[in-house]
């Protein structure tokens, strides 16, 4: 994939996800905040390959810690935002 | 391949679209987990890694410390929770820049710049939110702190960081790392405690921007894709937090906006005031009908939440409107106020933005004041020159009476003294948060006995003459204050005023069958208005006031729900249905089955304690009196 293209789909990314994010109202920030969390996650995937392609042992160590901070990240992030969502609820009582 | 993961990063943000409203947001946020397994599941089999043990013991390591951190943080924690997660994500991001740098695998002078970028921005992204996570967490002064020559330190860092970009190599990785650590301590050291909003939303942003440049030399465009949302996402929640604090990011990350020393004016200011308007809160408190809750950063540092939803909770037991407004940068992050109160059990539509709160407070008797200092001050608007000025506030001044339960009458964060305090219509309630609410509380748990003689009958009198629907539940109560009279007259009062008046009549209701028929009947109430459990039941949802005079085992909504009690499945008048429900009974002890009537806490329910014949000619007295 040429980097014409990734800037393409960076911008084009980040424009639908400002349109969209944008509706997010006020009363859900936080667990907006903690969602992206897990999503900047996506790492994962660069990490798991980064590590994978390691030679050296100090390398892999690194790649190995890249692998884990990120998996934090995605497990924490889906799992603390699902807490906080679980939480509001209407005043009707339903649900 | 690709395109596959661009529909991953689709649902990615199909999730996030599901997220503008709390109903589908968990969905939502289940959505985004699923297509990020899926993209993790796709990355390793493409690659033809999935054997490598490696993988699996990162992967295992990091899903249980995530898993742990997850269930264990409280709420009140999240600030830093997100600040560490922030950092985590860049911190990941500068690590695989680090790994491709030292492999050299890199061609091309795009993929060398972009590897440093990565490498620049992830590590800015973590040292930047170590701090702020150490600072929020209190292990570290949230005051603003500055290096001498504080200024000159940045600028050379800056230059050097920018610099060491065009460099590519082993060296020039750790140079580029060290660097951006330590702009980015540089940069948070200056934030003290009220502009972590700005700063956690920034980080934020750039943990996904460290994400996306991560793509560019790995050329995965799942990575562009999603880092890019990310930090659009962070972009936004920055924008809107400076707006509401009518700040530039740059003047919050160059620590220009905060007065750090402690201006001296404050003292003599507090006992006379406080002295003067200790009996003016009681009175606002019981004569409001529309409050607002204004909490701030002050609610969370005392955890006084709790003590908030039971001062909703009463208030509105009390019938008054109760509205929480939130300031967009009351508290550390985005949505602070509003995941402390989801926690506790505050419904989220009786929480509302600044402009929704704005245009309720003018009409309002009162305003409470939990912890919020600078976001109400109306110095913001007067006083050019101030930090605050021009920063959209929350108009508690506009409200009829403002109770300020705050610590001290010291400035808030902005160090500009807050005039609100000394306004005649405001009354200082100073200490603790939770201690001070407390305090209001038990004087809202006693009024109803303290003023039974006049004030529920005059309550109930008010509801009953705003009514287009009344219907009126008798039961051996009634019988036994040969209260039917004063029925008679009500309901005479009532139709008088166009209002229309069924009597409701359980099967069981007094100590025979048909006794409350027989009873009515015998002061002239046509037989017409009286209707069976059956014929009314669907009615309350439609009706205004439920008058319950005497009833109690007929009434009570417990019969539905407690299993095991002699109640249980027995059919009742279903009264909670209506929108107010007033209850004109001896006392409060259970009925005949001996249930707790689970009515009487009803938030809609007012009870009017008392013989029923006294309460009722008081209700008819507050009726007639308004004319």
């Amino acid at each position: 994939m040429s980097y014409l293209l990734l800037i393409a789909i960076l911008v084009v990314a980040t424009l639908l996800g400002y349109r969209v994010i944008s509706e997010v109202p006020s009363l859900l920030h936080t667990p907006l905040m903690s969602g992206m969390n897990a999503l900047s996650g996506i790492t994962v995937v660069g990490a798991l390959l980064a590590a994978a392609g390691a030679i050296t042992t100090g390398r892999r160590f690194l790649g190995f810690l890249a692998i884990v901070f990120a998996t934090i990240n995605v497990v924490a992030g889906f799992l603390v935002t699902h807490r906080m969502l679980k939480m509001f609820r209407s005043g009707g009582g339903s649900e | 391949m690709n395109y596959l993961l661009l529909c991953f990063a689709a649902l990615m943000l199909y999730g996030i679209k599901l997220m503008s409203s709390p109903k589908t947001a968990v969905l939502g946020n289940a959505l985004g987990a699923g297509a990020m397994l899926a993209a993790i599941a796709v990355a390793l089999l493409e690659a033809g890694i999935l054997t490598y043990p490696l993988l699996w013991a990162g992967l295992g390591v990091g899903t249980a410390l995530g898993w742990v951190a997850a269930v264990k943080v409280l709420m009140i924690q999240m600030p830093q929770m997100v600040a560490a997660l922030n950092g985590l994500g860049g911190g990941a991001s500068a690590l695989v820049g680090l790994v491709l740098a030292l492999q050299g695998e890199a061609v091309g002078a795009f993929a060398h710049f972009t590897t440093g970028l990565t490498i620049a921005v992830g590590a800015l992204t973590f040292g930047g939110s170590a701090l702020a996570a150490a600072k929020l967490h209190g292990v570290v002064s949230q005051r603003p702190q500055e290096l001498p020559r504080h200024a000159a330190v940045v600028t050379v860092v800056t230059v050097l960081s920018l610099a060491s970009l065009f460099f590519a190599g082993r060296t020039a990785a750790f140079v580029q790392l060290i660097l951006a650590l330590v702009f980015g301590v540089l940069l948070t050291m200056r934030v003290g405690g009220a502009d972590m909003p700005i700063t956690i939303s920034l980080l934020n942003s750039l943990s996904g921007v460290a994400g996306a440049i991560a793509g560019f030399p790995l050329k995965n465009p799942l990575l562009v894709a999603v880092g890019g949302i990310v930090g659009a996402s962070g972009f936004i929640l920055t924008q809107i937090m400076c707006r509401a604090m009518n700040r530039s990011l740059l003047s919050i990350l160059t620590g220009r906006t905060t007065v750090t020393g402690t201006p001296s004016r404050e003292s003599g200011l507090e006992a006379p005031t406080q002295a003067a308007s200790a009996c003016q809160w009681e009175q606002a408190l019981a004569e409001a009908e529309r409050v607002a809750i204004i909490p701030g950063y002050g609610m969370a540092v005392a955890q006084a939440q709790l003590q908030v939803k039971e001062l909703i909770d009463l208030l509105e037991a009390g019938h008054k409107e109760v509205k929480v407004g939130i300031h967009p940068v009351a508290g550390r992050m985005p949505g602070h106020m509003n995941v402390l109160l989801a926690e506790v059990d505050v419904p989220y539509e009786k929480l509302h933005d600044m402009e929704a709160i704005n245009e309720f407070l003018p009409g309002a008797d009162l305003a409470i004041v939990v912890g919020a200092n600078d976001v109400v001050n109306p110095a913001a608007m007067a006083q050019p020159g101030t930090p605050i000025y021009g920063m959209p506030i929350i108009r508690a001044d506009l409200a009829k009476h403002v109770m300020v339960l705050n610590y001290d009458t010291q400035p808030g964060y902005a160090g500009v003294p807050n005039s609100l305090y000394e306004e005649p219509h405001v009354s200082l309630l100073l200490g603790d948060a939770k201690e001070t609410l407390e305090k209001v509380l038990g004087f809202l748990r006693q009024p109803q006995k303290e003023v039974a003689g006049g004030r529920p009958s005059a309550e109930a009198g008010k509801f009953l003459s705003q009514a287009e629907q009344v219907i009126i539940v008798p039961g051996y109560g009634m019988a036994l204050a040969a209260a039917q009279h004063q029925v008679r007259e009500l309901v005479d009062v009532l139709q008088g005023r166009g209002i229309q008046v069924k009597i409701g009549i359980h099967p069981v209701a007094g100590r025979m069958p048909g006794h409350m028929n027989v009873l009515l009947a015998e002061v002239d109430i046509p037989y017409d208005m009286l209707y069976t459990l059956d014929e009314i039941n669907p009615e309350f949802s439609s009706t205004d006031v439920v008058l319950v005079v005497g009833a109690n085992d007929v009434v009570n909504p417990a019969a539905q729900t407690a299993e095991g009690t002699p109640i249980y499945g027995m059919p009742i008048l279903s009264v909670s249905d209506a929108r107010h429900v007033v209850v004109c009974n001896l006392d409060r002890s259970p009925g005949y089955a001996g249930v707790p009537n689970a009515l009487y806490n009803m938030p809609h329910c007012l009870f009017v304690e008392g013989d029923a014949s006294q309460t009722l000619r008081e209700i008819i007295s507050v009726l007639t009196e308004q004319g």
